[in-house]
């Protein structure tokens, strides 16, 4: 089946040759794991090498912050949007959700007019501010993804982590309803930190189960070879497997 | 000094786009927001909390800037929201005038109209 690359050295091939068309992927990590970094690469290189316009919707950070962290990377965001190949919208959560419902709002005419085919929504866990209860953010979260591939969008969102290292990788709902989930996590070893990338979930395909190293280098995020003999990443202080192995099975 | 005088040392159209729109601090906080972040579609209060200003304040200034053709509102299920005009002169002109604003020059100039606008204003009551 036809997939949508996101053009990240060695994410491709962790999502056995990219996302599905028109799927919606939850990113989620603690600050400065590299979410954003990841849906602006996705952006861009949807445009520059794979000819497909993009949106970048953003609920709290100006996206003049967006055209300046591209810029460091080599992006010309201002450009493409003068070329009508994005767009970077500062909206509301409730506000997009809304546009997302009606007929010929922003996303759609974006849709119709300038065939933008990917969005990131960053971050989504701005939608929590407009729901009392779990099972109401539920239904919101249901109607706004849906309306997401009624456009048939490919689309990210990310969703911030509440815990910088490791921490409860607890059921969220969102993660039940999206057709992939990617984790960003920091890990510690050897008095460094670490960023750590692992796909927990690919509905429908295959996927690299390792946990990968991943880079924010000058050419953007890069994804490199999996962390050996190590166990316990994603409790972000992994121990050296024979620790662990002499702890279990020598010193009972 | 008058402020027929302080403004005609500025360019003409500017000085006129400054003496008929230009009458408030929030007003001029709101352009340079939407102004580097231009395709920013959003409510009164979430672009009060962007300037950090009170949002009473923000939604008098906003309804008399969508008045002047500086600003379009919207209505998304009901909900006001506000952005830079899609009419390529008015944006461009804006852009004139924060350009403008870098310079110090024109910069005290500006403030010494909104201070005396201000004034005008308050004497109204």
């Amino acid at each position: 089946m036809e997939r949508v690359k996101t053009g990240i050295p060695g994410l491709d091939e962790m999502l056995s040759g990219g996302f599905y068309p028109g799927s919606v992927n939850l990113v989620e990590g603690a600050p400065g794991t590299g979410k954003s970094t990841l849906g602006m690469q996705f952006i861009y290189n949807g445009i520059v090498k794979f000819g497909e316009p993009g949106l970048l919707i953003t609920f709290e950070e100006f996206p003049e912050q967006y055209y300046r962290d591209a810029e460091n990377f080599g992006w010309d965001f201002r450009r493409l949007e003068k070329e009508g190949l994005l767009k970077v919208i500062m909206t509301s959560p409730e506000i997009l959700k809304l546009d997302l419902e009606r007929v010929s709002g922003m996303v759609e005419q974006a849709v119709l007019e300038r065939g933008v085919k990917r969005i990131v929504v960053d971050s989504i866990t701005h939608f929590e501010q407009l729901a009392s209860y779990p099972t109401e953010l539920r239904n919101l979260e249901y109607s706004f993804i849906n309306a997401l591939k009624r456009l048939e969008l490919t689309a990210i969102l990310t969703r911030e982590s509440p815990t910088l290292l490791g921490g409860e990788m607890g059921a969220y709902p969102l993660s039940y309803m999206v057709d992939s989930y990617i984790l960003l996590r920091y890990v510690e070893i050897d008095s460094r930190i670490y960023k750590a990338i692992l796909v927990l979930k690919f509905r429908g395909s295959d996927h690299a189960k390792d946990i990968r190293r991943l880079e924010i280098t000058s050419n953007g995020i890069e994804v490199l070879e999996r962390f050996e003999g190590r166990e316990g990443l994603m409790s972000g202080t992994p121990r050296r497997m024979a620790e662990s192995f002499v702890e279990a099975f020598i010193r009972k | 000094m008058e402020e027929e005088q302080f403004l005609e040392s500025i360019d003409p159209e500017l000085a006129e786009f400054i003496k008929a729109k230009i009458n408030s601090f929030i007003k001029w906080d709101i352009l340079k927001i939407l102004n580097s972040n231009p395709h920013t579609v959003d409510t009164a209060e979430k672009l009060a909390r962007q300037c950090g200003r009170p949002v009473e304040n923000v939604i008098k200034n906003l309804e008399e800037m969508v008045r002047d053709g500086l600003l379009e509102i919207h209505l998304v299920a009901g909900i006001p929201v506000y952005s830079l005009p899609k009419d390529e002169k008015t944006r461009q002109l804006i852009d004139k005038f924060l350009e403008a604003c870098r310079n110090r020059q024109v910069r005290v100039r500006v403030v010494y109209h909104i201070l005396k606008s201000q004034e005008v204003r308050l004497g109204e009551g």
